[in-house]
């Protein structure tokens, strides 16, 4: 029945939203007739834009680009911050250092790697790489160490008395309690390392979203700097509703 | 019937005495409940018994081997706790099958395991359900199943129907004794409840005030007026509450 599953996708798409969606844009393509196209262009010259980069492949140079940096920058600080997680769990010690660390990393501006970056590594990929590996991982890994500190103690206590050993205690009981935090470290460090790798990109590389941005700023197309950042955001939702809802439905199949 | 646990000498200090020294010996295949008013080391004698933690003074065996309080014994011992404490993300049967591994079994032959001892405590049919998907009663009855299924010297239990309510406390103390006549297991069952020690111990174990030592000892075997029983062990709780409660205050 069509109908029926017209009415079920509507209720699945925000309906209400898209309706202030609609006022949003309204007034926008209002603003952008008075305003005209270099400060704000029209929403159709934005769609038209988003259409021509998706035809022309371009979207899928820079998005990729982006997304390798932040595939290497962010996936190394993950695996760094369950490290970090691992020794947090084996010697009480080593939690403290940890902790410190990280909050000293925690503290440090984006501005501050982005410029360290280009002074250690040029104008290359290593530069927004490193940016998203600084500013992401104590994101990550303050996560995973605090999901370690939350094991429940009585239930490891369980682990003691029945003899399991520490492979076992660590892999049924340490791992899954951690792994919710470990989900929403990821989730809040993905975002963050998009938003921050684009802005690292703005120096020294010749792909990406960030440079891609500037450069259209550059050559003042500005309804260009609107489809980029169009592009973000559904890069962003994308990974939020597939991989992070996902993974949070299939951990929560017990609760 | 032999002996199998002989406590002698237990004491317990932390910052005060709390434990001052218990000495008593279990037969293989006995019910000794453990009473006494809240407070007076209960709980801790009953894991220093376990080796879940070490004692001041004193020594445990069981079975002729030393129980040392460091978790690292190498005794079979069921504990039964107040909470179920069964991984969340487990099912019931993976619950159970869990504590199996150390024993060297198989998969398979864990999993069977598992299916055996949850129907022994009446859970048929709910081996594949989370523990969060079932009743507080069906918890405990799974984390007796735990423990049932290692095949212990020892079974260990806290308090364990401490939260149900009291129909179903009743449900499960008739549950408990019927396994223990069905597999003739060593319990050592803690309690303030004196209903629940009467109605299901062979031998009443009560301690004093803080620092406990043991105020009495009682045969529970059926030949004894359990309405009587069950006033004197009132007046023996109260006159120690009193006592605990005079100690406190001076």
């Amino acid at each position: 029945m069509p109908s029926l599953r017209a009415r079920d996708w509507a209720a699945r798409l925000h309906l209400p939203t898209l309706g202030a969606l609609a006022v949003v844009v309204t007034v926008w393509w209002l603003l952008s007739l008075r305003y005209g196209a270099y400060v704000l262009p029209s929403p159709r010259a934005v769609l038209a834009g988003l259409g021509s980069v998706l035809a022309s492949g371009e979207v899928w140079r820079h998005t990729g680009a982006s997304l390798y940096r932040i595939g290497v920058g962010f996936g190394g600080a993950v695996v760094l911050a369950l490290l970090m997680g691992l020794a947090a769990f084996l010697s009480p010690l080593a939690r403290g250092v940890v902790q410190d660390f990280l909050a000293i990393l925690n503290s440090t501006s984006v501005f501050v790697w982005i410029v360290i970056s280009l002074i250690w590594f040029g104008l290359s990929n290593w530069a927004p790489i490193f940016t998203t590996f600084m500013i992401t991982l104590p994101v990550v890994a303050s996560n995973i160490v605090e999901g370690v500190a939350n094991v429940d103690r009585r239930l490891l206590e369980m682990g003691d008395v029945y003899r399991l050993s520490g492979r076992e205690k660590f892999t049924a009981i340490v791992v899954p309690s951690t792994l919710p935090y470990l989900v929403a470290g990821m989730k809040v460090g993905f975002g963050l390392a998009l938003k921050v790798s684009v802005v690292a990109e703005i120096f020294g590389v010749t792909t990406g979203i960030g440079y891609i941005m500037n450069y259209s700023r550059e050559i003042l197309a500005t309804h260009m700097v609107f489809v980029w950042a169009l592009v973000m955001i559904l890069v962003m939702t994308a990974a939020d509703k597939i991989v992070f809802d996902g993974l949070s439905r299939r951990m929560a199949r017990w609760r | 019937m032999a002996v199998t646990l002989v406590v002698s000498g237990v004491g317990k200090d932390y910052l005060i005495p709390i434990i001052e020294s218990v000495s008593f010996s279990v037969n293989a295949g006995e019910f000794v409940c453990l009473l006494g008013p809240n407070g007076c080391g209960k709980t801790t004698l009953l894991r220093i018994i376990g080796g879940i933690e070490p004692a001041t003074r004193g020594s445990v065996t069981l079975g002729g081997q030393p129980v040392v309080g460091d978790g690292r014994h190498d005794r079979r011992l069921g504990v039964v706790f107040q909470e179920d404490r069964l991984l969340p993300w487990m099912t019931l049967r993976e619950n159970v099958a869990l504590v199996l591994k150390p024993l060297g079994m198989t998969a398979p032959e864990r999993l069977a395991m598992a299916d055996r001892h949850l129907v022994l405590a009446g859970l048929r049919g709910f081996e594949g359900y989370y523990p969060s998907r079932v009743s507080g009663g069906m918890r405990q009855r799974a984390a007796i199943a735990r423990a049932l299924a290692i095949e212990p010297e020892l079974l260990l239990m806290d308090e364990p129907f401490g939260s149900l309510d009291a129909q179903n406390r009743r449900i499960m103390q008739k549950e408990v004794r019927r396994i223990w006549e069905q597999t003739g297991r060593t319990i050592l069952f803690v309690t303030h409840a004196i209903e629940e020690a009467v109605a299901i111990g062979t031998t009443l174990i009560m301690l004093s005030a803080r620092p406990s030592r043991i105020r009495e000892t009682i045969r529970n075997d059926g030949a004894v007026d359990r309405a009587k029983l069950i006033d004197d062990l009132n007046v023996m709780i109260m006159e120690e509450v009193e006592r605990q409660q005079g100690g406190s205050t001076t």
